[in-house]
């Protein structure tokens, strides 16, 4: 592939398909944003915007940094967030009903967003370091495992039930690629679901109950807690095929949908632009995702493998968590959808975890090239 | 031997890194697999949900406003029936929290309808549900409300209101409980009236409510003032069949038809078939020049001398004592006159002329409720006579005035509707009277108000004209003296009709004003009188004292005594 000659060679090298499909997605976003606020850039689109610019760049500049320095990092950054958590737990900021911030005045920070891509590289690194010969022994398991569980329960107790499962997600895709035994996966997933009636009755607060109730039947309590997903339906149903038109919904400018410009843009974009605006989305995100496997495939390293497949099932849980969630397909569980959503904390989430994997791709490339 | 041991050693790291590498991309792959499924099952959601959601979702907003049962409006947009959100108060008994006995308490002080022990009896029953109130007011919502009590419950229902209460009801009908049509043209639009493309436009009937409000209130006048049991009436555009008006008294509220007499909701004027005596004799005039027993208006029949057939004897009501004209066998009614030329017809030719305007079938009206006529068995001699002026035959009142419509128009049969018709949608008819019979039935109708038995039916500048008919009412095999049912068939204006009227009333009897006589030429004639100055107006026939039909060609065939009129 030639770079065109005018443009100085790092920009040329930049994977510009992914980087264009990245800005599609979050256009469009700003766009259902717009909507969202009755045809208004302010609060939300102008806001949006100028932070998808800033992210952008961040993780322009973070695949410039080599491969080599994420794996070094892991190590150190999943202490750092670690140990964050506790502080949250200590000195949390009460946002939302869940304790989740760390107010440092100028910016709240909410670690468990950067404990998600911090377990990918800590679990991958600890694979990367483990010899090859040791993957079917108990020390492959435990180390792995507790690198998991620890935030997992520690953002669990904030209480943050979706950013938990995200965390645990991501650890165990990577344990998952790393090459453990498949029983022990297939026994894990027999155990969980065993154990669902325990976490059920013991381990779930009561409004995280009351979700997973709602979930399986949201008509039993339609203005109450399954408000929600009702009016989501309502709101993707009544698009149709082709939508009732930009700035023609109802069901947000209504304000029948709550959160309609954050857990539910979806609904919002679906109810103006019906499955014309919906499979569009959907493909970019499955386009999105297929680049990051590519990268995964491609890369040279085992650290870099494992890493660009646990930061692109990130993304995935993101995209499908959130979607299933809209659609009624899962409880709620309060996950935004990447890039598309207003808030910046899985903005960034992503935007790192895009920037790392185009670090990655990068490296294998120059490999290649050498 | 350190070599020969170390370098399996190091081919075995090797291939263990190979085979890790293999393992990783064929789980990368087991990923991806995952990534596409749960993404078809996203799409496939979507799809079902933008597809296949429910109605309701489906219209949003638009489908909210859209009534659950279309509106009914009369031809001017005037709504006769439509449909609100009522409240409904009912009780969960098994979820009472309250101390039963005092709700029943409180309950009967609200809604006296029930006592509290009744109330006790339902709040105890246990049952899971059952309905208190419904079509409840807000303040009567607001103050059961106000008991505190959750196991009562409230909610929304959609309810069909008729906004004029009992205008029309007759043609209206009414829903039941889950919003059907039960009765009228409720019934017989139910299934355009619910069907949701259609029901957004209110559907127009061709009643105009002011001329059906006009009928109502001359009839219920003179139902009270002579002490009737029932009345009728009709006003039938002749040009087009439409009914602009269709009353029966006495009648009901369609708002809340379960609580009226079973015989407030009979329609007299499309069920009741009566004998309607004289105002038969015009139709078998006119059925008589169509079959040239009558060539001439000028052919005179004897009046003096009572008609004999088999048993009975026909006579006049008062006696005559010469020989008459057409003319003067209408303006007097003359039974004896009227059996002569029956009998001239002949079985066949009476019967063609009757059946030629349906009256051997229920009338033709939309309406479910209609009536069988009661149509001769036998077509003896007696019966050609009594047909003649209409006793042995039952048809409706609406059988009368569509029969009228033809006299008048022109000679034209059209069906009665209901439905308001638009220019393109008036039925072509079938003709069963020619031009010159229609036109010879204008002048002798219009001479029967202006000379003979039909003078009180006059509005004034209105050009009416019409047929007065006295019936006795068949009572065990005979007829009842004092049980009389009377009659005026008319149209007006008569130089160029447009509209057929007709009044009756069931058993009227005598009053002061009329001197103690309850024929039609003293009841019903001048129900029709006040109807079309009441009606004529609104409906844009204008009055005017200068124009009449011209009947000076008939004039020499009515002898007057000298110093008359």
């Amino acid at each position: 592939m030639k770079p065109a000659q005018f443009l100085p060679a790092p920009v040329a090298q930049l994977p510009w398909r992914m980087l264009f499909l990245v800005m599609a997605i979050a256009g469009f976003g700003l766009v259902v944003l717009y909507s969202a606020a009755g045809g208004s850039v302010t609060p939300w689109a102008l806001n949006q915007g100028v932070r998808f610019g800033f992210f952008f760049a961040v993780a322009v500049a973070l695949s410039r940094v080599p491969e080599r320095w994420f794996r070094d990092a892991a190590f150190p950054a999943y202490a750092l967030f670690l140990l964050l958590l506790f502080v949250v737990e200590a000195v949390g900021f009460v946002g939302k009903g869940a304790q989740r911030w760390i107010d440092l005045g100028f910016i709240r920070l909410q670690p468990s967003e950067f404990m998600k891509i911090g377990v990918v590289l800590a679990v991958a690194r600890f694979y990367d370091l483990l010899p090859a010969g040791e993957i079917r022994r108990w020390t492959a398991i435990w180390p792995a495992g507790l690198l998991i569980s620890v935030p997992v329960v520690l953002v669990m107790l904030q209480p943050d039930l979706g950013t938990s499962l995200m965390i645990m997600g991501g650890g165990v895709i990577v344990m998952f690629l790393a090459g453990l035994p498949l029983r022990l996966f297939v026994g894990s997933a027999l155990a969980g679901a065993a154990a669902i009636p325990f976490a059920y009755f013991f381990l779930l607060h009561e409004y995280q109950r009351k979700r997973v109730t709602i979930f399986l039947e949201p008509e039993a309590d339609p203005l109450g807690a399954g408000y929600h997903i009702t009016q989501s339906k309502i709101a993707i149903g009544s698009g149709g095929v082709f939508g009732k038109g930009f700035l023609q919904g109802t069901q947000s400018h209504l304000d029948y949908l709550p959160e309609g410009h954050t857990d539910f843009v979806f609904a919002t974009m679906a109810e103006e632009w019906g499955l014309l605006g919906g499979l569009p989305l959907i493909l970019g995100f499955v386009l999105l995702l297929r680049w990051g496997m590519g990268v995964a495939m491609r890369a040279e390293t085992r650290f870099g493998r494992l890493t660009a497949a646990g930061l692109t099932n990130t993304i995935f849980l993101y995209f499908s968590i959130n979607l299933l969630m809209v659609m009624g397909l899962a409880p709620v569980v309060g996950i935004p959808l990447p890039l598309f959503s207003f808030g910046g904390s899985a903005m960034m989430t992503v935007m790192f975890c895009l920037g790392i994997l185009m670090s990655i791709d990068r490296a294998s490339s120059l490999s290649l090239r050498w | 031997m350190t070599a020969l041991v170390a370098r399996p050693e190091r081919v075995r790291l090797a291939g263990q890194r190979h085979q890790a590498t293999v393992v990783t991309h064929q789980r990368l792959m087991l990923i991806m697999l995952l990534f596409l499924g749960v993404t078809a099952a996203v799409v496939l959601r979507i799809g079902y949900l933008a597809l296949f959601s429910d109605g309701a979702a489906r219209g949003g907003a638009a489908n909210a406003l859209l009534p659950a049962r279309g509106d009914i409006v009369d031809r001017n947009g005037q709504p006769l029936a439509r449909s609100i959100d009522a409240w409904t108060i009912g009780v969960h008994p098994a979820k009472i929290i309250g101390d039963r006995e005092e709700i029943a308490v409180r309950l009967a002080r609200l809604m006296p309808e029930r006592s509290a022990a009744e109330y006790l009896e339902i709040l105890t029953s246990g049952r899971t549900f059952q309905f208190l109130r419904r079509r409840a007011l807000p303040e009567l919502v607001a103050a059961v409300n106000a008991i505190g009590e959750p196991g009562l419950a409230f909610d929304r229902e959609p309810d069909r209101l008729y906004p004029q209460a009992g205008l029309g009801a007759h043609v209206l009908g009414w829903t039941d409980i889950d919003g059907h049509g039960a009765a009228g043209m409720e019934k017989v639009l139910d299934a355009a009236l619910t069907d949701p493309a259609r029901r957004g436009a209110p559907t127009a009937l061709a009643i105009d409510s002011r001329v059906q409000a006009a009928m109502e209130s001359e009839l219920a006048a003179a139902m009270t003032s002579l002490q009737a049991i029932g009345a009728t009436g009709v006003v039938l555009d002749v040009r087009t069949g439409e009914l602009l008006a269709l009353a029966s008294l006495p009648a009901y509220n369609p708002n809340a038809a379960g609580r009226f007499a079973l015989d407030t909701r009979f329609n007299r004027a499309t069920m009741g078939v009566y004998e309607l005596g004289s105002t038969f004799k015009p139709i078998t005039v006119a059925a008589a020049m169509e079959a040239g027993v009558i060539k001439s208006l000028g052919q005179r029949y004897d009046a003096a001398h009572a008609v004999a057939v088999g048993r009975f004897r026909i006579n006049d009501s008062h006696p005559i004592g010469r020989s008459i004209t057409i003319p003067e066998m209408l303006i007097h009614s003359s039974n004896i006159v009227t059996a002569r030329i029956s009998d001239q017809m002949g079985a066949e030719r009476m019967a063609h002329a009757f059946r030629q305007l349906g009256f051997d079938e229920p009338a033709h009206v939309e309406l479910p409720e209609k009536g069988r006529t009661l149509w001769p068995g036998d077509w003896g001699r007696a019966t050609i006579m009594n047909t003649g002026f209409g006793h042995g035959i039952a048809v409706t009142p609406l059988h009368l005035a569509t029969a009228y419509a033809t006299l008048v128009n022109g000679g034209v049969w059209r069906p009665a509707t209901l439905m308001k018709l638009g220019p393109d949608q008036v039925p072509r008819g079938r003709r069963v009277y020619s031009e010159e019979t229609s036109a010879r039935m204008r002048q002798m109708l219009r001479l029967i108000v202006t000379e003979g038995t039909g003078k009180k039916a006059e509005a004034p500048g209105y050009r009416v004209g019409g047929k007065t008919g006295t019936a006795e009412k068949p009572k065990d095999g005979g007829y009842a003296r004092k049980s009389l049912v009377s009659t005026f068939a008319a149209a007006f204006p008569m130089d160029d009709p447009r509209y057929v009227v007709i009044a009756m009333l069931d058993e009227p009897k005598g009053n002061a004003e009329t001197f103690g006589i309850a024929t039609a030429g003293w009841t019903a004639a001048p129900v029709v009188s006040k109807v079309v100055s009441r009606i004529g107006p609104l409906l844009g026939v204008l009055p005017d004292e200068r124009r009449d039909v011209d009947v000076s060609d008939l004039m020499p065939l009515i002898w007057k005594a000298k110093g008359a009129r």
